[in-house]
């Protein structure tokens, strides 16, 4: 069973590589590969189990998209053919149209999805995140230069309770098309949220009996929610 | 209108000077705070020394501005600085008030400043810094600073043209800003302690600038600081102008190496980041044209204020105050490691909460993942106790850098969380706070101190 992390010599901001370390903590049995911007990704040759890809500065996701581009149509046909993707924060971005600087230039992105990211860099929003996916809750934080507008609404990954979702008008979070899942909330996703880590492990079929450090998971998760729900507690930075 | 404008701001700044003493506020950034208020471009007006150096980046900069000045003072110079104001704007306007005259005109030839790295935008279209240092530039608050290059970005757009660069050649995304400035580095050579691959979480300088390949470190000291090369184009670290050298932690000395030149100093600490101070700082003085053995004479009299680290002895044990910045997962790493390093077995208060942010919304624990809690999996710790706030954070972050279970404790409570220490067959106790935590972490402090003679007793 194999994680193809994309480029984590610069997709690596905010502690989100520790979410494929913990799966491979609750099943060992995974092989994490390493793919760097030099090398011919495994997704091309294989169809790996996941495909994790992470935060990164502004400066990378140029350099991404620009890897990533020739390889577009195989990315669409491993979304069709139900491949994993995780992909959290601004690497949300690449799969997009475009990202739209303040000074009126573009960035164009893969084009898989239809929306197009606008950064403001004088105008860092923070924020707690509590949403829904399925019928689990999610808590995270979100911490971005940017947000998305044009998504196709019936095809976000979580539906926000509080907090914003792609940008300040819409509930609907991140992207999520087949097994493509993509979300601007930041960090140790898979880590705060340990019915979505059981989530993510059944969907790729790994034989896990119990979620690494359930116990304490489990506590931090609902200690949190508990916190994010609390309608006292200030919630955008 | 302009100028109409800017008196009225002076002069109110002015008379709120002798108003915060008699009220007891010193030290206040209020009088620059009115200033800027009444006239937004006050920075552009008042009167400023004739050569003005600035310390700015992420770690450092106020014991790099404190040496520096210090140093000058003692060579005779008299020096404008903002050692007890703030460091944005209107800490500077602050310095520059009280050290004008009652028409904006400055009493002073030469200002040390510190700047905020967030604040260059507002500060250096009006004050031109003669030297401009950047100490490093590392992560910080994810909320604040978002990541490095994008406060390098912040500072290479602010910087004016005229400014000359000091820039520290060991950090990679610190010797890039402003490209076009004029520039000298000062870093340090191979050390024995290094290494060549990173065994921090955080490495943010791993492909080279100019090709995008791997890079290579002849010598790497923590994160991405050291010396690197570009095996595909060639590229690599600058070469050094003034180079730390043989450094003898056992002697206390280094030798600080500049073309032909060479000079001993004596160290002023043995923590290698107060090493790359001392090197900035004499990378500063002779920029500004002291000769080496005047910088030496007075910089083996000045020593650096601790308020981060204090301990206290109490019988055979050692109570150890350590200051980790909260939110900033660098900081704490750093912390970490250097704890480590110390000889002994150690009991740990985890007790960095931001408590501010408790108060008004709820911690970002994102920094935990990027911070190196796996240091903490050593023999040398015998027990942790994750207390505060976040405490089950802790202990869930603990628990997947492999620290096993029953290392740790988790007590919400702080002061009930000092029932947790074991006292058996331990060296040190150290209390790793952050600034938000300062107060609650004295109490803990002096209720470990309390147990600790009870023990004794017994």
């Amino acid at each position: 069973m194999k994680i193809e992390i994309l480029f984590p010599e610069i997709c690596n901001l905010y502690g989100d590589l520790m979410n494929v370390k913990y799966l491979k903590k609750c099943c060992p049995g995974i092989e994490l590969v390493a793919t760097s911007l030099k090398d011919d990704p495994l997704f091309l040759t294989e169809k790996p189990d996941m495909i994790y890809m992470g935060t990164m500065t502004e400066a990378s996701q140029e350099l991404v998209i620009k890897k990533l581009r020739p390889y577009k149509d195989r990315i669409v046909q491993l979304i069709e053919e139900n491949a994993i993707f995780l992909i959290t924060g601004n690497a949300l971005e690449v799969f997009g149209r475009a990202i739209e600087n303040e000074d009126g230039t573009s960035i164009e992105c893969l084009g898989l999805f239809d929306f197009t990211a606008k950064r403001r860099m004088m105008a860092r929003y923070n924020s707690l995140y509590l949403g829904r996916f399925g019928n689990m809750d999610i808590v995270g934080f979100k911490s971005q230069f940017t947000f998305a507008y044009g998504a196709d609404e019936n095809k976000a990954l979580f539906r926000t309770i509080r907090g914003d979702g792609m940008n300040r008008e819409t509930k609907a979070e991140g992207i999520r098309v087949n097994n493509f899942m993509a979300t601007y909330v930041i960090g140790p996703l898979v880590v705060l949220n340990p019915p979505f880590a059981s989530y993510l492990l059944a969907v790729m079929g790994a034989e896990c009996k119990e979620l690494a450090f359930s116990k304490a998971a489990y506590d931090v998760y609902s200690t949190r929610i508990k916190e994010f729900s609390d309608p006292n507690r200030g919630f955008t930075y | 209108m302009g100028k109409l404008r800017y008196f009225a701001a002076l002069w109110a700044a002015k008379l709120s000077v002798p108003a915060l003493k008699l009220t007891g506020h010193n030290g206040t950034n209020y009088p620059g705070e009115l200033a800027i208020k009444i006239c937004p471009d006050f920075l552009k007006y008042i009167g400023k020394p004739e050569k003005i150096i600035a310390v700015t980046g992420t770690n450092g900069k106020t014991t790099t501005c404190n040496m520096t000045v210090d140093i000058l003072e003692k060579a005779g110079y008299r020096v404008l600085n903002n050692r007890f104001g703030s460091n944005i704007n209107s800490g500077i306007a602050t310095s520059l008030i009280t050290g004008s005259t009652v028409f904006g005109k400055t009493k002073y030839k030469l200002a040390v400043f510190e700047v905020d790295e967030r604040s260059s935008l507002k500060i250096y279209p009006y004050v031109k810094p003669d030297y401009i240092l950047v100490t490093n530039l590392f992560r910080d608050s994810i909320m604040r600073n978002g990541h490095p290059q994008y406060i390098a970005d912040f500072i290479t757009r602010a910087v004016p043209k005229s400014s000359k660069l000091i820039l520290n050649a060991d950090d990679l995304i610190a010797c890039n800003v402003a490209p076009e400035n004029e520039r000298v580095y000062f870093g340090i050579k191979q050390m024995d302690t290094d290494r060549v691959e990173c065994i921090n979480l955080i490495n943010d300088m791993q492909i080279c600038p100019v090709c995008q390949g791997r890079l290579k470190y002849d010598y790497l000291r923590y994160h991405h600081i050291g010396k690197a090369r570009c095996p595909d184009c060639g590229f690599s670290s600058p070469a050094y102008t003034y180079a730390g050298d043989n450094i003898d932690i056992h002697n206390m000395t280094m030798v600080v190496r500049e073309h032909d030149d060479s000079c001993e100093y004596k160290l002023v600490s043995d923590n290698i980041v107060n090493i790359y101070n001392m090197v900035s700082v004499i990378a500063i003085l002779r920029e500004f044209g002291m000769k080496h053995d005047d910088i030496r004479r007075y910089m083996s009299t000045v020593s650096i204020v601790n308020s981060r680290y204090n301990v206290t002895k109490q019988g055979d044990i050692r109570i150890i105050m350590h200051m980790a910045k909260e939110k900033n997962a660098l900081a704490i790493t750093r912390a970490f490691d250097y704890v480590i390093s110390q000889p002994g077995k150690k009991e740990l208060f985890l007790m960095m909460s931001c408590l501010n942010d408790e108060k008004h919304w709820s911690e970002n624990t994102c920094w935990m993942y990027d911070c190196d809690f796996e240091f903490l999996d050593n023999d040398t710790v015998t027990r942790i106790i994750a207390t505060g706030p976040r405490a089950k954070d802790y202990k869930l972050r603990l628990l997947l850098a492999g620290v096993p279970e029953e290392k740790i404790c988790c007590v919400k409570d702080e002061l009930e969380a000092v029932d947790s220490l074991s006292f058996e067959d331990i060296d040190n106790i150290y209390i790793l706070h952050g600034v938000d935590s300062l107060d609650i972490a004295n109490k803990v402090r002096d209720e470990v101190i309390r147990r600790v003679r009870e023990a004794e007793k017994r």
